[in-house]
């Protein structure tokens, strides 16, 4: 396609699935970009910064008319109304909480992601395929069935990876919300009966795990503790260093 | 495990039930009662149950079979549990739904399908296997991955998410012609339905060419699970009482079943033509 710029080529990743457990590899089918789009996504565990920071990219490509979309985990109104049952009445697995999240996040790429990339757009997803690795891995599923389960999914040009130290994102989200939700502070691990404690295990658990994607998957390491707005800066900056950003700007009448 | 002579692998502990199922064949390519990465949280020696699953092209007769065998199985005292697709509680009827509408993406719907089956294989089979029934399986894994192979999803892919089921103690394929699955399901309905004759893949505006088009894509992936997985082929357009009187032989011989004797309750005596 005429938009692979060398910069798109230094940005394609490809995960390195042999660094789990098993000595089986993997076939990742979405490794080869087809597309003209492009898609930066934010990672981190609850309370690091991410969402504020992609929001405020957002609206900086947003007030500047480029072409872009924005898009999150967990919105698919389609089995919406599986994943609430499957909650409040704590019937998930390990294994049926990924697949159910896995068909979510399959709906959300076949019908918005993959379209959208098409069509050329700049796609910003709050989440992405590594929020499912670091959860799901923390809950018991197998690395490689989660490489496998996911491998449907383009690879993202960006990935940022927002961490804070543990304390400082348990204590934002545990101080802005009256009650943590039952998987969310991962209950159903039976790692603690105090949900607090158990959403700091689950947290820390969490974090590990992203923690050891950072060069296999190449995550750019971003610093949840710094002021807001220089943060914000250094993002829009390495935005602009590896994508294009003129392929997606408003076009001239 | 009743079935030591099966559980050579490495994760499976041969105990119990030994002397009775000493001369079984070994399947050299069954290890494991699982086919890669083991479902998590399950201990394999606690599983005394067996669990076998008929395969089948809709109008093959796998439903009568099954509710023949449970009746079978029931009155020489072993008691049954049955699963199927699209059964499980916690997305059962959101599938139903889904499909329902036509916005529906491949894999989407794939992994929803997936979900159902491991919630009832966590939910329903395991514990049923640990209590030493008997599963009878209306479909498996093999029906899920067939139809979404033909619908170009890779089978490494669909091999990868199922590595975690269960493997069948036997699995039966009532192989039928689609020819003759067309004349049974539109003797039963007196129409044929979407999904079954594959019209979201638009292989033919002809309902009756869409039906044996999509119905011999799915024999065609059959009959590669059948080698792959070593499956009893069994011919689905013999009559019942044969079909059934086969099945029973089979399963009397894993079970040590010394009589095959059977004739339908009154209840069921409609089935058996």
């Amino acid at each position: 396609m005429r938009l692979h710029s060398s910069v798109f080529h230094m940005a394609i990743t490809f995960p390195n699935i042999s660094a789990t457990e098993d000595t089986a590899p993997v076939k990742v089918a979405a490794t080869k970009r087809q597309y003209p789009g492009a898609l930066v996504v934010v990672e981190g565990i609850d309370g690091s910064g991410k969402s504020t920071q992609l929001y405020l990219l957002k609206r900086w490509l947003e007030i500047g008319g480029y072409r872009i979309h924005f898009t999150e985990w967990n919105s698919s109104p389609l089995v919406k109304s599986a994943t609430r049952r499957g909650k409040q009445r704590r019937l998930l697995t390990p294994t049926t909480f990924s697949l159910l999240h896995a068909a979510d996040f399959a709906d959300r790429c076949e019908r918005q992601i993959l379209p959208l990339l098409h069509g050329g757009y700049l796609v910003l997803a709050d989440r992405y395929i590594y929020t499912a690795f670091a959860r799901d891995a923390a809950r018991g599923c197998a690395p490689r069935w989660l490489r496998n389960l996911y491998s449907f999914a383009p690879i993202p040009d960006i990935t940022f990876y927002f961490r804070a130290p543990l304390d400082v994102a348990v204590n934002r989200i545990v101080a802005g919300r009256p009650k943590l939700k039952y998987y969310e502070a991962g209950m159903d691990l039976g790692i603690s009966l105090d949900r607090a404690e158990s959403f700091r295990i689950f947290q820390e658990r969490i974090l590990g795990n992203y923690d050891q994607m950072i060069e296999s998957d190449h995550f750019i390491l971003m610093d949840g503790t710094v002021r807001v707005n220089k943060l914000q800066k250094l993002m829009r900056q390495i935005v602009g260093e590896r994508i294009d950003l003129g392929q997606f700007a408003p076009k001239k009448k | 495990m009743t079935r030591p002579d099966k559980n050579n692998g490495s994760n499976a502990a041969p105990n119990g039930g030994t002397a009775l199922h000493a001369k079984k064949k070994v399947r050299p390519e069954a290890p494991s009662r699982f086919y890669g990465t083991p479902l998590p949280g399950v201990k394999l020696e606690e599983l005394s149950g067996t669990l076998f699953v008929l395969e089948g092209s809709d109008g093959s007769g796998r439903s009568t079979q099954i509710s023949l065998l449970t009746e079978w199985l029931e009155s020489e005292g072993f008691a049954v549990q049955t699963m199927g697709l699209r059964r499980s509680f916690l997305v059962g009827e959101d599938i139903d739904a889904l499909m329902a509408e036509n916005s529906v993406t491949r894999t989407t719907l794939s992994l929803m399908y997936s979900t159902d089956f491991f919630d009832q294989l966590e939910r329903r089979i395991l514990p049923a296997l640990r209590s030493g029934l008997i599963v009878l399986a209306d479909r498996y894994i093999f029906t899920l991955i067939a139809r979404s192979a033909v619908r170009g999803i890779s089978r490494d892919y669909l091999h990868g998410i199922y590595e975690m089921a269960l493997r069948p103690d036997l699995t039966f394929w009532l192989n039928v012609r689609p020819e003759i699955a067309f004349d049974r399901e539109f003797k039963k309905a007196q129409t044929i339905s979407y999904w079954e004759s594959g019209r979201d893949m638009s292989l033919s505006n002809d309902l009756f060419q869409s039906f044996i088009r999509y119905q011999s894509l799915i024999k065609r992936e059959f009959e590669y699970l059948s080698k792959r997985h070593g499956f009893i082929e069994l011919d689905g357009e013999g009559s019942v009482s044969e079909v059934n009187r086969v099945l029973r032989k089979r399963i009397a011989s894993h079970l040590g079943i010394r009589s095959t004797h059977y004739k339908p309750s009154h209840a069921l005596s409609h089935l058996w033509r």
